[in-house]
């Protein structure tokens, strides 16, 4: 069954029968020939492919506009979407030095106006995430700003220019309203923008684009081989899916409505929980007013992973699915308790988000054997304890640079509190998940179980940290040995106490 | 007009990089048949299985060459496709070629290789035990170290390790290649060395050079990487386009990239340093193991320069170093940005920070008190002339407010336990010129149009460098006509010939001297016409806005009408330029003489914070001041500023190069090689050109492609230093074991084994 996928590219409309889940930087140099994208490393880590997508609400009611790497998103993402690539930007612009041949943005213009393309090759993504970042509004921080292209590589400039174009972007651009369809209009007016955006996102002038598999929507995607959420790691692991043996049929998570949501749900029995969508993007998680109600610290931590470009794209039930020992959500999501929730067998069944790993990158996902197209368990939804919100939670993470990177070691940690008689802060209970020291993303249990009734302090934080390197074993290779691994764990651990409780003499613990 | 600046090309992606040019018809895709093993013996290939495939398929091997299987010129042990033993992991055995990259990728995985392994060397010293190098040790002296090093007050010796640089230019090694009439080639080839790859292509087809036409258009970046190993990918596409006669293409994908193309050399080195009981610098010895890979590649080129920057921006009276270019199995190291001169950087400084260590002295004044200046004879016999050592050391302390810094930072440490902080100051001295005299040589090709806009085509390639637009700039004002009439072509080697790299910093100086030479004669042509016309004296007048002016007053006579009588009146309005590097004299044999034009001087300071609780580290704030002549663009300089002092402090402080014990490259994507983004560098980086006439240059302007890239290395010793007010008291003290453990790129991991006492710092 050949599905076709539709989209706008730019301001022409766009039908291909061609296989969905190629990475879209391939379609979009090859057959639509617009090769301002680059390919510059296939695994979205360099940001050359960027591309912007926009989504819309069946009723035009909303919309947003997101760089993403097109490197790392398939084909089948852009069903229904708006691409638009740094060809599409130009057209809006305005003449450049040379007459008509090249039309300028006002974003491109600040990259020119402050040198800030020298061999070029990085320069459309550049354009793309900065226009990216005028789309989604103000306030337009220092620090906003430069996260905006932190997942922008450049070899050539060290980031001086880039950076002041982005900074003048930021002050030239800091008045745009909040409301974003009148930011949008004025953006169009600017000529930052096409006007074909402005008619994407209020569901006229272009043909109606509807999400379609030959009719309707699948009811079930674990019926189809592959099943993936952002594709962010399948594409990094399957760079060329069409050269390999995965069936015609494949589900995205992303296109589920139901796999999109996050909600607080009230339980008959226990305490309200918070039900993620496993197609919730990263993103969007951190950015969700109930997330950040529950877990007030959690958004500080969001830049640590990936880049802007590839949280937009990837998943929460994705980064779980992976099963990549070093996952960062899942290393957050394990000390906050998380279980998921797996559909595919009658009722489903819900696990502790921790023993759903059994091995490295294997999972505790079965086959259901009773029907003849076997079919294989799914992640639908994480589910989060939400009784009140979580005062203590901390993440740490250690990798060689400080952002865009993969983790050699990651922890993190959620303490209950209460005060013991004389007014001290006692933990009653801990959860401390590490990752890339085990084969598996682990519950650190026989360390979270010590720390309770004990205060926090060195003395706890050297205890745990003990028996966190005892109960682990790291493996060496590309991004530590096991040695650093085990003994910068240590640290980590100590480092929770440290975050969370100033003043407590943790640090102490090193010594 | 023509004068579309190139820059808004690029961010408007209209810039076509090879890969983004228009298919020919009937275009085959090639990709190799990599060796599989660090060293082998190839028994035989069997390519029945890839053949099978698709009828379209060809697997080509050493047997179809039909001229020298040879790809370094003289090195009869290098060949374009292996025939008998191989001597790194991927190189290549075979083409394939097929319709689609895909197809032939698949195909090239199904050729069995049959071979005999055979044990890699990997290891410089080791391949130094049994004498295995590409040249014989070459050794640069002056003075009589022997006798210094008895007069020393203090005398520190040790190990100096840097780890090699991938140069991540982010456009992948490409090249197309066209069969044409008359079994002659055309080749667009991602290169910074045409005529290289067009000699490289004449040997390889057995055709004569004029048989073989290279364009290089304007690449995705080079830093290097593409001045020697461009040619073996534009080879190996013209070779399968000659023998099928059909368009070949060839565009590696960055994990190929990564694994099969040269990188910067890692360095192993002994060294030791004297000083009086003042803290001069008496006495400096160094012996260099290079490891060179499995080619000769540029190494040789590589190790002189190593050796000539030894003494770094310091004069040193008694100096005596030698350098080993090791043989090894790992992919041929090649040029990168610096070519040499950022290892022998850190061994110096590395040497004058364990010196500063045991004797006790403040490093920053150790530095000063040493640097090189005017009249001083470099240990190549050089004298130093214009040195602004001195200056930009003085000018850069003012700038960072070093004192203050330094008080700033100790106050910061006594009162924090997690943070702590360290800052690092390095001069630079970079000579400029090729260290082999006669690449010192270049062509321009000027043409003015009837419509007076004007065409310059060079030897210079564009790699995002800026070459371009100096060179627009040059012809411009020159001529004395708008920069929007200009337009610089891409490089051909049917245009201007028998050029050299784009590389040690002189595309503009040479090429742009050789611009300047072509527009001063057609310049010349034009006035004697000019004064025909106005009646008047040739001498009092010249070009400038467009016009003719006569002392202060501009003439009716305008560049477009004076252009089009030229034409008119038979004027030949194109000419050929020519520059030769004057002055350059250079004795191998006795190792002495005048090997540069001029020097570059510069220094700069870096802070860094230390989280001396996570082992991890940052780069606060940068300060840079930056010799330079006369700017033929200051924003061009500036960027190239800034752009190198980002590699040489990912080289310094964050890429990790990681080969396997079999010789494989661990670190090969971008996943898992790190390079700067913007979070990595400093928050603040300031950086100050200071400008004076430079007479030995193009318009008084200086060289700035590498010298800048040695200001990075200051990002290790920042963090040393923030590591050292971690530590210190804690382990052991400072002399023993002040100059054991230089060993970059600093890691988070190394952090870690310095905070935790299990390396000295």
């Amino acid at each position: 069954m050949s599905r076709t996928i539709r989209f706008l590219a730019n301001d022409r409309l766009i039908e291909t029968e061609s296989y969905g889940l190629v990475p879209s930087l391939d379609f979009i140099r090859k057959d639509l020939g617009l090769t301002g994208a680059k390919e510059g490393c296939r695994e979205g880590d360099c940001g050359a492919c960027s591309v912007l997508i926009g989504v819309r609400a069946a009723d035009a009611s909303s919309f947003s506009y997101r760089a993403h790497c097109s490197c790392v998103t398939s084909l089948a993402e852009l069903d229904g979407r708006h691409l638009v690539t740094v060809e599409g930007l130009s057209a809006a612009g305005l003449p450049g030095s040379a007459g008509e041949s090249v039309r300028l943005t006002p974003v491109m213009r600040a990259i020119l106006e402050e040198n800030g393309s020298q061999c070029g090759f990085c320069s459309p993504g550049f354009v793309i995430a900065l226009t990216g970042l005028l789309l989604e509004g103000p306030p337009y921080t220092e620090e906003r700003v430069l996260a905006s292209i932190e997942g922008n590589l450049c070899r050539c400039t060290g980031y001086g220019a880039q950076k002041r174009a982005a900074l003048r972007l930021a002050r030239d651009f800091a008045d745009l309203p909040a409301d974003p369809f009148e930011r949008l209009r004025l953006l169009v007016d600017a000529h930052v923008v096409p006007q074909s955006m402005l008619d994407f996102a209020r569901g006229k002038a272009l043909p109606v684009l509807k999400y379609s598999r030959d009719g309707d929507p699948p009811a079930d995607p674990s019926a189809f081989n592959p099943t993936i959420g952002g594709g962010t790691d399948f594409l990094v692991r399957h760079p060329h899916p069409e050269r390999e043996e995965f069936g015609e049929d494949y589900a995205l998570l992303t296109r589920e409505d139901a796999l999109l949501r996050i909600s607080l749900v009230e339980a008959e029995v226990g305490s309200p929980r918070l039900e993620i969508g496993a197609a919730v993007t990263w993103r969007d998680f951190f950015a969700d007013p109930l997330v950040r109600r529950t877990i007030p610290s959690i958004a500080s931590f969001e830049d640590l992973l990936a880049s802007p470009l590839v949280r937009g794209q990837a998943t929460i039930g994705g980064n779980i699915a992976n099963a990549s020992p070093v996952a960062d959500i899942t290393s957050m999501l394990i000390a906050l308790g998380a279980s998921v929730r797996l559909r595919g067998r009658g009722e489903g069944r819900e696990v502790p988000l921790e023993r759903l790993f059994l091995g490295y990158k294997k999972l505790d996902l079965r086959e259901d054997t009773r029907r003849e197209d076997t079919r294989r368990e799914i992640i639908e939804a994480v589910l989060i304890p939400a009784a009140k919100p979580i005062e203590f939670f901390n993440f740490e993470k250690a990798s060689k640079r400080g952002t865009l990177d993969i983790a050699a070691v990651n922890t993190a940690a959620v303490f209950e509190t209460d005060r013991t008689e004389g007014g001290a802060i006692r933990i009653t209970r801990a959860r401390i998940s590490a990752g890339g020291v085990a084969p598996v993303p682990l519950l650190l249990e026989r360390t979270s179980s010590c720390l309770a009734g004990s205060s926090p302090g060195a003395q706890a934080a050297a205890e745990a940290a003990d028996i966190a390197a005892a109960e682990t074993t790291p493996i060496g290779d590309v991004r530590g040995s096991a040695d650093y691994r085990r003994r910068v764990l240590r640290r980590l651990v100590i480092a929770h106490f440290v975050r969370l409780f100033p003043g407590s003499g943790a640090e102490e613990a090193l010594l | 007009m023509s004068g579309i600046r190139e820059s808004e090309l690029n961010v408007s992606g209209s810039t076509l990089y090879i890969d983004d040019l228009p298919e020919p018809p009937g275009l085959l895709h090639a990709v190799i048949v990599p060796s599989p093993t660090a060293r082998g013996v190839l028994r035989g290939l069997d390519a029945r299985q890839a053949t099978a495939l698709d009828p379209s398929l060809r697997v080509l091997t050493a047997q179809d060459i039909p001229g020298g299987n040879e790809l370094g010129e003289g090195s009869p042990n290098e060949p374009l496709l292996v025939s008998g033993e191989w001597s790194y992991a991927g190189q290549p055995l075979a083409l394939v070629l097929a319709s689609s990259p895909l197809l032939a990728r698949r195909a090239a995985s199904l050729v069995r290789v049959e071979y005999e392994k055979l044990r890699p060397v990997l290891d410089a010293r080791e391949a130094a035990k049994s004498n295995d190098f590409f040249i014989p040790p070459r050794t640069m002296a002056s003075g009589d170290v022997q006798a210094a090093i008895a007069r020393c007050a203090l005398v520190v010796e040790g190990r100096v390790d840097s780890g090699g640089q991938e140069h991540v230019y982010l456009e992948t090694q490409a090249a197309l290649a066209q069969a044409i009439e008359g079994g002659r080639i055309r080749i667009v080839s991602g290169t910074q060395s045409p005529s290289g790859v067009q000699a490289t292509v004449a040997r390889i087809l057995g055709l004569p050079m004029n048989a073989v036409e290279i364009e290089a258009p304007r690449l995705g970046g080079a830093f290097g990487g593409k001045e020697e190993q461009g040619a073996l990918w534009a080879a190996l596409a013209a070779l399968g386009a000659y023998l099928l006669r059909k368009p070949v293409k060839i565009v590696l994908e960055r994990r190929e990239d990564m694994r099969w193309s040269g990188k910067r050399h890692p360095y192993s080195t002994d060294y030791r340093i004297g000083l009086d009981a003042e803290g001069r610098i008496l006495a400096f010895e160094a012996d260099y193991y290079q490891n060179a890979g499995a080619l000769c590649d540029l190494s040789p080129a590589i190790l002189s320069r190593t050796l000539f920057h030894a003494a770094g921006a310091y004069h040193i009276p008694n100096v005596r170093v030698t350098g080993r270019s090791c043989r090894t199995n790992l992919p041929p190291f090649t040029a990168f940005r610096g070519f040499g001169a950022p290892q022998a950087f850190f061994v110096i400084e590395s040497a004058i920070d364990a010196a500063a260590r045991k004797g006790g002295w403040d490093p920053a004044e150790l530095r000063r008190r040493n640097l090189v200046s005017e009249g001083d004879c470099f240990h190549y016999g050089q004298i130093a002339s214009d040195c602004r050592a001195a200056k930009c050391f003085d000018r850069l302390v003012e700038l960072c407010r070093w004192t203050e810094l330094r008080a700033e930072i100790e106050s910061h440490n006594a009162s924090n336990t997690i943070e702590k902080r360290g800052a690092a100051l390095i001069p630079i001295c970079f000579g400029i010129s090729f260290t082999k005299l006669v690449m010192n040589q270049g062509g321009a090709l000027v043409h003015v149009y009837r419509d007076g806009s004007v065409s310059v085509s060079t030897g210079a390639v564009e790699m995002g460098q800026q070459v371009a637009r100096k060179l627009q700039l040059i012809a411009s004002r020159t001529l004395g006509v708008s920069e929007d009439l200009v337009r610089v072509e891409c490089t051909r080697t049917s245009t201007v010939a028998n050029t050299y790299p784009t590389a040690a910093s002189t595309g503009s100086d040479i090429n742009g001297m050789a611009v300047l030479a072509a527009c001063e004669e057609i310049g010349g042509r034009l006035l004697a016409l000019a004064a025909r016309i106005l009646g008047v004296d040739a001498g009092g007048l010249r070009i400038e806005g467009g016009a003719v002016v006569r002392g202060c007053e501009p003439s009716a006579l305008d560049w477009k009408t004076l252009v089009d009588r030229a034409h008119l009146e038979r004027i030949d309005l194109s000419a050929h330029g020519f520059y030769a590097t004057p002055g350059l004299v250079y004795d191998t044999k006795a190792e002495h003489g005048s090997p540069f034009a001029y020097h570059v001087y510069g220094c700069a300071a870096l802070s860094a914070t230390v989280d001396v609780l996570r082992g991890s580290y940052r780069f606060d704030e940068a300060w840079i001041v930056h010799d330079s002549g006369e700017c033929i663009d200051r924003a061009v300089d500036l960027g190239q500023i800034e752009g190198a002092f980002a590699q040489g402090l990912g080289w310094a402080a964050l890429e990790e190069l990681l080969f396997d014990d079999q010789g494989s490259l661990v670190s090969d994507t971008l996943s898992t090689y790190k390079l700067p983004n913007l979070r990595f560098m400093p928050r603040r980086t300031t950086v100050e050109i200071l400008e004076s006439a430079n007479p030995r240059a193009v318009m008084r302007s200086k060289a700035v492609g590498e010298p800048p890239l040695l200001y990075g290395i200051a990002g290790y010793f920042a963090v040393l230093d923030a590591l050292r007010a971690a530590v210190d008291g804690a382990t052991s003290t400072a002399s023993e074991t002040a100059g054991l453990g230089y060993d970059l790129p600093m890691t988070p991991e190394k952090v870690l084994d310095f905070l935790e006492g299990r390396r000295p710092c």
